[in-house]
């Protein structure tokens, strides 16, 4: 029973560390029609937000700030300079932010090293849960992503913003002529991604470490997320993070890591050869 | 009287060119400049510099100077073979030493073909007789043979755990383990495989607390061991069990951190810390010579040290760099080293090893033992 109990937790915490490192992904593929290669590397510099605290000397919960205004202005920067020139060209856009990821991880090394460094745990100790006891940590942020999400949801269905997202989505010409700002919605809709997975790789540094090529990891289990899931709606993205996490961490539990990654890579190339547009079909 | 110039231009280029011949040692350094180990190339690099410099100061290799020249070894094995050739033909080189990765050691002496020495450092699973080769790299047996009899008796475990990546240097590593394990009355509760690349062990941290382990054996490397250690630090199970490895080194150990180190124990022929009078006089010279920032030592780093120091005193005790002439004489040779006093024995080198504890994330040396057996019999 406690063992059961274990293994869901395990696998809730895997859902909710998929789910928040495949939304900046799949915010900038479902709005802007863009396969961020360089997500991983939003994802890392996120992380290094606990470095750049640490040398300055300011408190731990400064990183959060950081990891926002650095992130942001990176994601701005690259948006404004190299993206914007790729809207509705996948290809291109692909092979671009693929270039930028080599970039900016050459570049981390560059400033930082490629050594390993340690993010301490924010909140240390376990938690008596039944028979078993889980880090306390984690327990926080499975309940932040799921309050996130849900507030997320909300927000995109309920808002007069929500609206114009998808007006912007569904035909962007539309909306133009109807007085929205598509080039300013495009930038902000990339930062926003990128900003997101920055957040996450600064909520996931303390479980991992923190290195110049921790990004490809992420990069590549988000991707199978949302090819399981179907790209492009928050519907789509939780059951896929819900399918790939669980599938992992339950083949993982009963037979071995090797198997729980063999079953994702099945899954995944399944899903593109059978099903492209994953589980949850738009309209 | 332009005749004349150009007859004496001929002759001085003539002249030149025959003072070009090497009266040098020529050697070729082979590190991962490049790659998932190039990490360590700066401080492989540093150290080198070091041996050229005690070389040099004690009369060179039979009196002539040695000069350093670098190949990028930390590309895939054929690309860095080819390297490595490059090296040997463009600069005609000597004699080899490096610190690399086992498929690239292999592919080099597919090339080599023992009609150049090559000496061999770092950590590896063991076993490599080829001709012309020769190895100051630790052994599974060396790393393991007098430590886990020390930490049975210190912490008095008996069920061990092992985990691993999924390739030969941690099965290899594994296999003299449980021979040594069985030897002390332990038994082995679990063993276990993952792929190169994990960053998710909540399965396995699962099967290791209902195992009831005592002792985990790690050979998991780089960032997987840093994943590993810190989830283990994380549902608390250092209460539970004791960790030993044998490759995790001090930027492993800083990637854990102080809340995934409590009581992680490492063996390796070379810790930064190390308390000796030889080893605090390297890092103290290490530390002049090439600033305060200089990236850290550890054991695959400065072990390039003690490779190219071991290809001098083979060449000196030959009397040549020819393979069959240090073949002769191989045996027996003592080289200089800030690990202790190593000796090679065969083709690899009998020698020091240190257990240090890793709690607090800052190495501890906790024990030594001298003149560790390789334990690798070539026929």
């Amino acid at each position: 029973m406690d063992q059961l109990l274990l293994i869901l937790l395990n696998a809730a915490w895997q859902i909710a560390a998929l789910a928040l490192l495949a939304l900046g992904l799949a915010i900038v593929f479902g709005l802007l029609r863009i396969l961020n290669m360089a997500h991983g590397e939003f994802v890392m510099l996120g992380a290094y937000a606990h470095v750049i605290a640490g040398q300055l000397g300011l408190p731990p919960l400064t990183a959060l700030p950081i990891c926002i205004l650095v992130v942001g202005l990176v994601a701005l920067l690259i948006e404004r300079v190299v993206v914007r020139h790729f809207y509705s060209r996948m290809f291109d856009s692909l092979l671009a932010t693929w270039a930028l990821s080599i970039l900016m991880r050459e570049i981390v090394e560059m400033i930082w090293g490629r050594a390993y460094r340690n993010v301490p745990m924010p909140v240390e100790g376990l938690v008596q849960l039944g028979g078993v006891s889980y880090p306390g940590y984690r327990l926080i942020v499975i309940f932040l992503v799921i309050a996130g999400f849900a507030c997320l949801w909300l927000w995109y269905r309920k808002s007069l913003t929500g609206v114009r997202i998808r007006a912007v989505v569904n035909n962007p010409s539309l909306a133009r002529a109807s007085g929205i700002n598509t080039s300013r919605f495009s930038a902000a809709a990339f930062v926003t991604g990128c900003v997101l997975a920055g957040l996450s790789g600064l909520l996931l540094a303390p479980m991992l470490g923190v290195e110049p090529s921790m990004g490809l990891d992420a990069l590549i289990r988000s991707f199978f997320a949302l090819v399981v899931g179907g790209l492009g709606t928050l519907e789509g993205l939780g059951i896929g993070v819900a399918v790939v996490g669980g599938v992992q961490a339950g083949l993982s539990a009963a037979l071995s890591q090797t198997a729980g990654y063999l079953g994702v890579l099945v899954l995944a190339i399944l899903f593109l050869w059978r099903r492209p547009d994953g589980l949850y079909r738009r309209r | 009287m332009t005749l004349f110039r150009t007859l004496a231009i001929a002759g001085a280029l003539a002249a030149g060119l025959a003072t070009a011949a090497p009266a040098e040692i020529r050697i070729g350094v082979v590190i991962p400049d490049s790659g998932p180990s190039s990490l360590f190339g700066p401080a492989s690099r540093n150290v080198a510099q070091m041996a050229a410099e005690d070389i040099n100061a004690n009369g060179g290799i039979n009196g002539e100077p040695v000069k350093l020249f670098f190949a990028d070894v930390g590309v895939p094995p054929a690309q860095s073979a080819q390297a490595a050739v490059r090296l040997w033909r463009g600069e005609e080189i000597h004699g080899f030493a490096g610190m690399h990765n086992s498929a690239v050691r292999e592919a080099l002496i597919g090339q080599f073909r023992g009609k150049v020495p090559f000496v061999y450092s770092g950590v590896y699973e063991g076993g490599e007789c080829a001709p012309g080769t020769w190895l100051t790299a630790t052994t599974p047996a060396q790393q393991l043979a007098p430590v886990i009899p020390w930490l049975v008796e210190r912490e008095k475990v008996g069920r061990w755990y092992l985990i691993g990546n999924d390739y030969n240097w941690p099965r290899d590593t594994n296999d003299a383990a449980r021979d040594i394990i069985a030897e002390t009355g332990g038994e082995i509760v679990g063993e276990e495989y993952v792929p190169l690349g994990s960053q998710d062990f909540d399965a396995s941290l699962q099967r290791i607390q209902a195992s009831g382990a005592d002792a985990v054996f790690i050979t998991l490397v780089g960032g997987d061991s840093v994943a590993f250690n810190i989830g283990f630090g994380a549902f608390g199970l250092d209460k539970q069990a004791i960790r030993f490895g044998t490759l995790i080194e001090e930027n492993t150990l800083a990637g854990i951190g102080a809340a995934g180190a409590n009581r992680l124990y490492s063996s390796l022929g070379y810790f930064a810390n190390i308390e000796t009078d030889k080893a605090k006089a390297f890092a103290t010279r290490y530390a002049d010579t090439f600033g305060a920032d200089a990236s850290a030592l550890n054991a695959l780093s400065q072990s390039v040290y003690d490779g190219i120091m071991l290809l001098a005193a083979l060449g000196n005790a030959a009397g040549s760099m020819e393979v069959e002439a240090i073949a002769a004489v191989a045996d027996g040779t003592a080289y200089e080293s800030p690990r202790g006093e190593p000796v090679l024995k065969g083709t690899h080198a009998d020698q020091t090893i240190y257990l240090a504890d890793g709690t607090g994330a800052e190495f501890k040396v906790v024990a030594h033992f001298d003149n560790v057996a390789h334990g690798v019999t070539c026929d």
